[in-house]
This record gives C-alpha cells, structure tokens and sequence, in this order.
C-alpha cells in the first residue's frame, strides 16, 4: 500500500471508531436531554444509571449465568424501574423546589449509585464478557462485531425512539410538555406521569448503551463520570432539550475525539471534547438546533 | 350551568381576585370586562385549574370543582384557551389540535370529526396544518389555540383575551368565530379589552376591577351604563 492508502486507512478506520463511539455517546445524551426537556433537571445521576446498567448485566451474565441478550434486556428492564423509583422518589417529592434543589439531589442520586456499586461488585476494573469479540475486516479496516452491534443496535434504537415521540399521542405528549408544560395541563396531559415515563426510557436507554459499549471497554464503578461529562456538553452543544442536538451532538464531539486523537495526540482527546464546545458555541450560543423560546 | 361563589386567590399576601361571584347559565356567553391586571386572567387560572383559589367555591352542572388539577378540569369538560396560548411551537398546527383531544385520544374517529370541524370554523388551520404552530402568526396562532381548546369537546369553554395584538380584520374573525362556538350551544367565558365587539356577541357581562366584581348585567344594560362607557366604550 502506498502512502495515500496507509493515510485514508487510517482515517476511515478514525471515522469507524468515531461512529461507534458517537452511538453510545448519542443514545445517553439522549436520555439526558429528554430528561432535561421535559422536567428541566440537568439530571447528574444520568451517568450512574448508565454505569449501573452495566454491572446490572454483568451480573447477569457472569452470576445467574444468562447469554448476552437476555442479560442486555434484563439491564434494561432493571433501569427502567430504577428510574421509574427516582423519579417517585427523588424528584417528583421536589418538583415544587426551586430547580437548584432537584439538581443537588441528582447529584446525591450520583454519588449513592456510585458507592452501592463499590460496595456490591468492588473498586476493581471488571470485564464483561460477549460473544461478540471476533473481529472482522473490511477492506483494510477491522472492526469488532461488538462494535458493529453498538452501530446498528443505537441506530435502530434512535429510530424506534423517534418514531415513538413522532406518531404515538404518548410520543406526542412527551414533546408537548416540553415545549409548554402549562399549554400541556391545559389540554389534559399528565405532566408527572410523563415525567414517570420520561424518566424511564431515559434510565433504559442508558442502560442499553451501557451493556453495548462495556465489552469494549471495562466496568468499573465510577465509569459513568466521564460519560455524563461528554453527555452534558453534547447536549449543550446540540441544544438544550433538542433530539436532533443530542443525537448529531454525540456523533460531531466522537469523530472531533477519534480524529482529532489519531492526528494530534491520545492525550488530548478529553481536550478536544471541550474545545469542540466552545468552538460551536461560540458560533451558536444556544446550541446547534436551539429551541425557540 | 357555572356558578364561582366567594372565590378568593393570593399571590403572597395581596389577593389578586377577591369574594368574586360569577355565574354562566347553559348556553349563555359571558363577558368579563376590566383592565390589565384587573384580575380575569387569574379567574381563569383558577378555573380551569392552573392556579388554586385560596377561598371560594366552583361548582360546574352541580359539581364541585374547585381546586381540581389543570388536567382533571379538562375531563370535567372545562377548556381554557390561556392568555399567551401557550402552544407547543415546534408540533405541527395539526399535532397541537390533536393534543387538544389527549382525554380523548382512544376515541380517533372522533378526534378526526373534531379536527374537521376545527377546519370548517378556521379554514386557514387547514392549509397549515403541516407547519410548526410557532411559524405561524399572531392571528393564526390564536386561532390554533382556540381550535385546541375545541378539541376537548368543553362543556365551558374560557376564552382570555383572544384578540390581543391582531390586526382588526383577523378580531373580527375571531369574534365570529367564537359567536359561532356559542351557537353550537357551549358555554363561553370571555375576557375581552375590545369591549364594545366583545358585548355585541355577548348575553351578559361583569366588570372587574382590582379583583372584584363591581357591576353585573345584561348585554344591553352595559351598553347603555355611563360606567361602561366611559371607562370601556370609550363614548
């Protein structure tokens, strides 16, 4: 292979790892900004329900001895009652409160989380296991099939999301209490039991991420800090509140860290996350798709 | 029939609206006339729910329902077309009606007739019906935040200043438009600033002032009150 080809290899297979990336990245960001828009709590624990759903299918998987699918389903299943539970019980109680009260909880919610999980499965790094690992080349990329079942199932999920909130009256209701939580009691909507559900597939989402990209990475109980972080600027920069944002948010700041990474430095990459921020903001103040007031 | 006995509402230590008594009979559309801030919109706040009385009673066909939340009071057949509209911006004009009918969303064949008979009253909507309902203007938009409130199939149906900030043909349309809700038999309470247009579809009216109630009459009672005129006619 002559040059060329060594630099657009390696590009491509950038690009490939930024994709995989960008799809755990946009399925928590999502889940975090339709928390945000519905009940206006940038929520911290976001990060720790997606760690916990981690560890939920590992141990499925390495104690009740469970194969992948189920275990992933099983997380799922687990986190939505999860959230079902914080939303009851943490911010519903509080939704009177002024706003800064509901964002200490979530942070209190973060830290709990963090040390249940250290005291159940320990400090230690842990590996989940998947019957997914054999890689597969294409061309003169190679990809795990791990990482393509992270593309496809986030892509698929995004879809089904969409067409939940787009052609379902529940769907519907969900984005009108966003855009007018007062205009939304008036015509009847439940706010707090949206709120419910809203917090739910949130929690479940994350989950979903969590037992994707965990094979690829390792579990360890403080995993979910460095994921809220990339998911509060993804959905500052796309837009507090915006799914479109949330999801091209989460695929822009991957890529910006994988290229950026290959040609700059490794090292610089949490950098990169952040100058990519303040670079969009900058031209965008209130995000990529800013939602009208 | 409608009927708010003593009704009180504080915000912090001054009442806003105090010892009001209002009363809509079946079929009747009922004035509200007063200035900004005179206290109507908090008497609609507090009926359809949004804001809850400190005192006071509303009964709905005999019904206690004070204090119900916001949406309870629409399944109890009260729709509030609020001031501001309070729309969803970003759905569709369509997708804002529809959710107009969300207590009746199991019911589509219905939702769907609603729907057509918004069209009828507001045939512009029907055109717009794919466009977000915030691009749409001023005039459009209230007629998407009437239609709305339509779809709910009130029994009492609270209009708060729809005409505000329109251009006069499209008041005009409005107003008609709202006549026409009354003939189909609902009960409307309207709040009004332009008072004259407002009393010539009305049956009655009430004039508030500092969150009392201090005159009540017939349409042409009103009219005909050097009061009214003076302070709401302009004569």
């Amino acid at each position: 292979m002559d040059e060329w080809g060594v630099a657009m290899t390696l590009l491509l297979q950038e690009i490939l790892n930024g994709i995989v990336v960008g799809s755990i990245y946009s399925l928590v960001a999502l889940g975090l900004t339709l928390v945000y828009g519905v009940m206006e709590i940038p929520n911290f624990a976001h990060g720790h329900l997606y760690m916990l759903g981690a560890y939920i299918a590992f141990f499925l998987l390495t104690s009740a001895h469970f194969s992948y699918w189920p275990a992933l389903l099983g997380a799922v299943v687990v986190l939505v009652v999860v959230g079902l539970l914080v939303e009851r019980l943490v911010f519903n109680p509080l939704r009177k409160a002024p706003q800064v009260n509901a964002m200490i909880a979530s942070v209190g919610v973060m830290l709990f989380l963090e040390a249940l999980a250290q005291a159940i499965w320990g400090p230690n790094y842990l590996q989940m296991p998947t019957p997914y690992g054999n890689v597969l080349h294409i061309g003169a990329l190679s990809v795990t099939q791990q990482q393509l079942l992270v593309v496809v199932a986030a892509i698929v999920m995004m879809v089904l999301l969409n067409l939940f909130l787009k052609r379902t009256m529940i769907g519907a209701a969900i984005e009108a209490v966003a855009q007018h939580r007062e205009g939304a009691l008036l015509v009847g909507i439940p706010s707090g039991r949206i709120a419910m559900l809203t917090f739910a597939i949130a929690s479940g989402l994350a989950a979903l991420a969590a037992v994707l990209v965990t094979p690829i990475n390792l579990l360890f109980p403080a995993m979910g800090t460095m994921v809220i972080m990339k998911a509060f600027v993804i959905i500052v920069l796309g837009g507090m509140g915006s799914i479109p944002g949330a999801i091209l948010g989460g695929y822009i700041l991957a890529l910006a860290e994988s290229i950026g990474g290959a040609y700059i430095s490794t090292n610089y990459q949490d950098l990169i996350a952040f100058a990519v921020l303040v670079l969009i903001l900058s031209i965008r103040p209130a995000g990529l798709f800013a939602r009208r007031a | 029939m409608l009927r708010v006995s003593e009704l009180t509402v504080r915000y912090g230590p001054n009442p806003a609206v105090q010892g009001v008594n209002i009363t809509v009979d079946n079929g009747e559309l009922v004035v509200l006339l007063g200035a900004n801030g005179a206290g109507k919109s908090t008497i609609f706040r507090t009926l359809s729910g949004l804001t809850r009385p400190t005192a006071g009673r509303i009964e709905l066909f005999g019904k206690d329902v004070t204090g119900l939340a916001a949406h309870r009071a629409v399944r109890e057949g009260i729709a509030h077309c609020p001031e501001g509209r309070m729309l969803f911006p970003q759905l569709s004009v369509q997708k804002n009606l529809l959710l107009g009918a969300y207590t009746e969303r199991r019911d589509k064949r219905a939702m769907q007739a609603r729907l057509e008979q918004v069209f009828e009253l507001f045939p512009v909507l029907r055109d717009k019906q794919h466009a977000p309902a915030g691009s749409l203007s001023g005039g459009q938009q209230q007629m998407v935040a009437i239609g709305r409130a339509l779809m709910a199939n009130p029994r009492l149906l609270l209009l708060d200043e729809p005409s505000l900030g329109l251009a006069p043909l499209v008041v005009e349309q409005v107003l008609e438009a709202i006549r026409r809700i009354h003939e189909t038999g609902v009960m409307v309470l309207l709040a009004e600033q332009n008072a004259r247009a407002a009393l010539e579809i009305a049956d009655r009216g009430y004039v508030i002032e500092n969150g009392r109630v201090v005159m009540e009459g017939t349409r042409d009672e009103l009219l005909r009150s050097p009061r009214v005129q003076e302070a709401y006619l302009g004569v």
